[in-house]
C-alpha cells in the first residue's frame, strides 16, 4: 500500500511535467474506484462513465494546482464530488445543493453482487443505501467503500469534520437498523 | 448510550489515536453493552461490504487520445464554424472579394468621349461588375456547399461511430445482467441441493 503510494506520487509529478503516459497509468488506476464511486452517487451508469471521463480530463489539466502529490486521492474526489453535483444542479436548477437528489437506478440497476454474500444481502444493501439522503449515502461510499480519513472528506464535501461525522453516523444508525434482520437472520 | 470512554463509532472507523483507540478496548473488554455495539457495527460493515465494485463497462480515453488533441486549426475552424458569426463573415468575405475584383477589373480612365460613347462605356462596366460579382459569389457559394457536405459527413460519421459504441456498452450491460442472473440462480440451485443434503 505504501510503495502504491509512493509510485501514484511519482507518478503525479512527472504527469505534471508533462508526462502524458504516467497520467495514462493514473488513469487506468483510479478509473474504477472513481466510476464506483460516482455510479453510487448519481445512481446511474451512463452518468457515472460521463462523470469519470470529465474527472479525469479536469484533474489532468489541472494537475499544476496539486501542490502536494500525496493528497492526489482527495484532490481528485472532491473534483468529481463538484461535478457530480453540477451535473445535479443543471439537471435541476431550482434545487438547492442540499436537496439534490440524484437519478435514481431501475431496480437493482446499481447493485454489484460480490461472489461471496448472497444477492439479496446485496439487494437489501443497495436498497437500504438508496433510502439515505444523497448526502448521508456519500458519506458512507467515502468512508466504508474509499477508505478515506474524515480530514479528507471534509476536504471532499467541502464542510466541517463534524458535519461529515454527523451525517455518517446518523447513516450508520440507519443502515443498522435496516439491515438488521438480515444479520438476526444469519446472513453475516 | 454508549458508556465508553470515546465514541464507539471513532474506534470502529480507525479514527483514534492509538492511546484513545487501547482504552476503549480496554474498555470493552469489561462492557457488554459495548462489545455488542460493537458486534452490530461489525455486522452492518459486513453487510455493506456485501455490495462489491463493478467493473467499468468500458475505457475511461486517455488523455493522450486523439480524440481529447484536436489540431490548432481544427480547434480554430471547430470554433469559427459554431460561432454566428459566420453568416456575417462569409457576406464580409463575398462583399469584399466583389470590390476588389470589380477594382481589378475597371479599365484606366478613357479620354473624354462624346456623351453617347461615355453612356455605353458606363453600361459596359457595370455590365463586367455584374459578371464578376455572380461569378465570385458562384465560386464562394460552391466552396461553402462543398465544405458543408463535408462537415455534414463528418457529423453523420460521428453520429454513427456513437451509435456503435452506444450498442456495445447496451451489449456489455446486458451480458453483466446475464452472467449475474447465472450465477444468482446457480447459487440458488447449489442453496437448495445443500439445504435438501442437510434436511
Amino acid at each position: 500500500m505504501i510503495f502504491r503510494a509512493v509510485e501514484d506520487a511519482d507518478l503525479i509529478q512527472r504527469a505534471a511535467k508533462g508526462d502524458v503516459e504516467a497520467y495514462n497509468l493514473l488513469v487506468s488506476r483510479w478509473e474504477k474506484p472513481m466510476y464506483n464511486y460516482l455510479l453510487r452517487i448519481a445512481g446511474n451508469r451512463e452518468d457515472a462513465l460521463d462523470l469519470t471521463q470529465d474527472v479525469l480530463l479536469k484533474a489532468y489539466r489541472n494537475l499544476a494546482k496539486l501542490e502536494e502529490p500525496g493528497r492526489f486521492a482527495p484532490w481528485l474526489y472532491r473534483i468529481a464530488h463538484n461535478e457530480a453535483y453540477s451535473m445535479f444542479r443543471k439537471r435541476r436548477p431550482e434545487t438547492s445543493v442540499e436537496d439534490v437528489e440524484p437519478r435514481r437506478a431501475a431496480a437493482g440497476a446499481s447493485v454489484g453482487a460480490s461472489a461471496v454474500f448472497p444477492i439479496e444481502l446485496s439487494l437489501a444493501v443497495a436498497g437500504a443505501l438508496e433510502r439515505l439522503s444523497p448526502d448521508q449515502r456519500e458519506a458512507v461510499v467515502l468512508k466504508i467503500y474509499r477508505g478515506f480519513k474524515f480530514e479528507e472528506m471534509a476536504e471532499i464535501l467541502g464542510c466541517p469534520v463534524s458535519t461529515v461525522k454527523s451525517r455518517l453516523y446518523t447513516a450508520l444508525d440507519l443502515l443498522k437498523e435496516e439491515l438488521a434482520p438480515l444479520e438476526a437472520r444469519g446472513v453475516s | 448510550m454508549s458508556c465508553s470512554p470515546y465514541d464507539l463509532k471513532d474506534y470502529f472507523l480507525q479514527e483514534l489515536a492509538d492511546p484513545q483507540r487501547l482504552e476503549v478496548e480496554a474498555h470493552v473488554q469489561t462492557c457488554p453493552s459495548c462489545r455488542l455495539e460493537l458486534d452490530r457495527l461489525r455486522l452492518t460493515h459486513t453487510a455493506l461490504a456485501s455490495l462489491a465494485d463493478e467493473e467499468i463497462p468500458r475505457r475511461i480515453g486517455f488523455v493522450s487520445d486523439k480524440v481529447f488533441e484536436p489540431s490548432p486549426w481544427r480547434r480554430g475552424w471547430a470554433a469559427f464554424w459554431a460561432s454566428s458569426a459566420r453568416l456575417g463573415f462569409a457576406s464580409a468575405a463575398m462583399l469584399s472579394v466583389a470590390l476588389i475584383v470589380s477594382a481589378l477589373a475597371r479599365p484606366a480612365p478613357a479620354p473624354r468621349l462624346a456623351p453617347a460613347a461615355a453612356a455605353v462605356s458606363d453600361a459596359e462596366i457595370r455590365a463586367r461588375i455584374d459578371a464578376a460579382i455572380e461569378r465570385e459569389a458562384a465560386v464562394i457559394e460552391a466552396r461553402y456547399a462543398q465544405r458543408t457536405e463535408q462537415l455534414v459527413k463528418d457529423i453523420e460519421l460521428r453520429d454513427s461511430q456513437e451509435r456503435g459504441a452506444i450498442r456495445d456498452a447496451a451489449d456489455m450491460q446486458i451480458d453483466y445482467l446475464q452472467r449475474s442472473l447465472q450465477a444468482a440462480k446457480r447459487r440458488q440451485y447449489v442453496a437448495s441441493v445443500s439445504d435438501g443434503g442437510t434436511r
